[in-house]
């Protein structure tokens, strides 16, 4: 059988991309023929392994496959021109978090937004990598879509054993935008750091725009100077070794539709504390400790003193992880990809 | 302590009433730009400082780029000018309909009020 895959974008650290090449692994390991393709490719990526996306012949495979996670032009011909299609939805983040600093990305989500309606209309099947975004898209289409979670592919990484450094370390690692809420992360992170002077954050993610890093090195320079760092273009085996040398993982975000970095964290056998929003909740499950709306960063503060101090809470938490990340396996995420692709297949 | 629900009571009964707990908002405000905001944007100015190379070892990469965009200033010039006029129009036409949006609703609630 032969399934092509788009891309709305490819880049080496996106993660997305990651997703749409572990499937094609998947695939091959099935003895499953294809390629994948994207309109825009970002420095970085390995040559040849997306193809740009005006080399697709849609009517070629079987089984066109869409991961969805933002507006690229002329999806909607090549879609209606498809044998049999899959959109895979992955989130677009809503305009109103960009309006105010980045407003081309604002209008990007906002065309995002109706493209997926219009997509979701074309396409043969839906589905999406959460139940949030899945509950996303049937509002917008108005029909069935599955859920296949994220592919959370653990054998290229290396083992979760920890490298820590002798000041306790918090770690984020997503994006620098507004809705990923970094700033809150920094605030409740200086207040734990007044009884933890030696505490260090590292948050990890290319920023939005040159001005909303500096506003958030800014907040970080005024409530933590000195204690908070900003990292972006690791290689990967940079990035495993931030999570080695942490010792908790907090994420505030106000909206993910799945948020990858908490499976990279159970991995590593970091405690996550989040906030209990978008896709967050279900991916966590029991794994983590969840805030919800009606906390603040008082109760985040007090939750990092405890999870980086309590040595019982920390091996709880890994257990639990590690029950967690089974769900996310290749095995049992390859079982429903495959599922549903021959399902569709042989309609 | 084994239960993270544990931790998070323990973590609410120690945060409850402090003023960090209070003050910070924790959902953003609406994102809508201000026609102020929209006015400081209409005016483009395109900075040398921002082209930059983010591959590895980009150094000369970024050099090069600066050289290109200094040896292209009049064009670019010229159209980051184009541009700000453009956006300037429409800046100034959102304001004055903000303005005769304002004056109507004045006059209707003039027009609704009871006479004394």
């Amino acid at each position: 059988m032969r399934v092509d895959q788009i891309l709305c974008a490819a880049g080496p650290v996106d993660g997305v991309t990651g997703q749409a090449l572990a499937y094609r692994r998947l695939l091959r390991g099935w003895g499953w023929q294809g390629e994948d393709y994207a309109p825009v490719q970002a420095a970085g990526m390995p040559g040849g392994a997306v193809r740009p996306l005006h080399q697709l012949r849609p009517a070629r495979a079987e089984v066109l496959v869409v991961h969805y996670s933002g507006y690229a032009p002329g999806l909607a011909g090549l879609v209606a021109a498809a044998r049999r299609s899959l959109l895979v939805s992955h989130n677009v983040t809503p305009a109103h978090y960009f309006w105010a600093s980045d407003p081309a990305e604002a209008v990007r989500c906002q065309l995002g937004r109706a493209q997926l309606g219009e997509l979701a209309s074309l396409a043969g099947a839906l589905a999406a990598v959460s139940e949030f975004n899945a509950a996303d898209l049937r509002s917008l289409a108005g029909r069935e879509v599955s859920v296949i979670p994220v592919l959370f592919d653990r054998r290229g990484l290396p083992d979760s054993r920890p490298h820590r450094t002798s000041s306790p370390t918090v770690l984020f690692v997503g994006r620098l935008t507004p809705h990923k809420r970094q700033d809150l992360v920094i605030r409740a992170f200086a207040r734990w750091r007044t009884r933890e002077p030696d505490a260090r954050l590292v948050l990890v993610g290319t920023p939005l725009s040159p001005d909303f890093a500096a506003t958030l090195a800014g907040l970080a320079a005024e409530l933590a100077p000195g204690a908070v760092a900003f990292e972006s273009g690791l290689s990967a085996g940079q990035l495993w070794e931030r999570y080695r040398a942490a010792d908790a993982f907090l994420c505030l975000s106000e909206h993910e539709g799945f948020c990858i970095p908490l499976l990279e964290a159970f991995h590593f056998g970091l405690p996550v504390i989040a906030r209990d929003t978008g896709a967050v909740g279900e991916v966590i499950g029991e794994a983590g400790v969840l805030v919800d709306g009606d906390d603040g960063v008082g109760t985040v503060a007090e939750l990092l003193g405890i999870v980086v101090s309590d040595g019982e809470l920390r091996a709880e938490l890994r257990v639990r992880a590690e029950r967690r990340l089974a769900q996310f396996a290749h095995d049992a995420v390859g079982v429903r990809l495959r599922e549903q692709l021959a399902m569709m297949a042989a309609s | 302590m084994k239960d993270p629900q544990e931790a998070l009571a323990a973590a609410r009964a120690a945060a409850a009433g402090t003023r960090e707990e209070e003050a910070t908002p924790w959902s953003l405000e609406d994102g809508t730009v201000s026609t102020r905001r929209l006015a400081e944007w209409a005016m483009i100015q395109p900075e040398t400082a921002r082209v930059y190379s983010t591959r590895r070892l980009g150094r000369p990469i970024t050099a090069v780029k600066r050289l290109l965009v200094r040896m292209l200033r009049q064009y670019i010039g010229q159209m980051s000018a184009q541009q700000s006029r453009f956006n300037a129009q429409v800046a100034a036409h959102v304001m004055r309909l903000e303005q005769r949006v304002a004056e109507l609703e004045e006059a209707a609630r003039d027009r609704d009020q009871p006479p004394a």
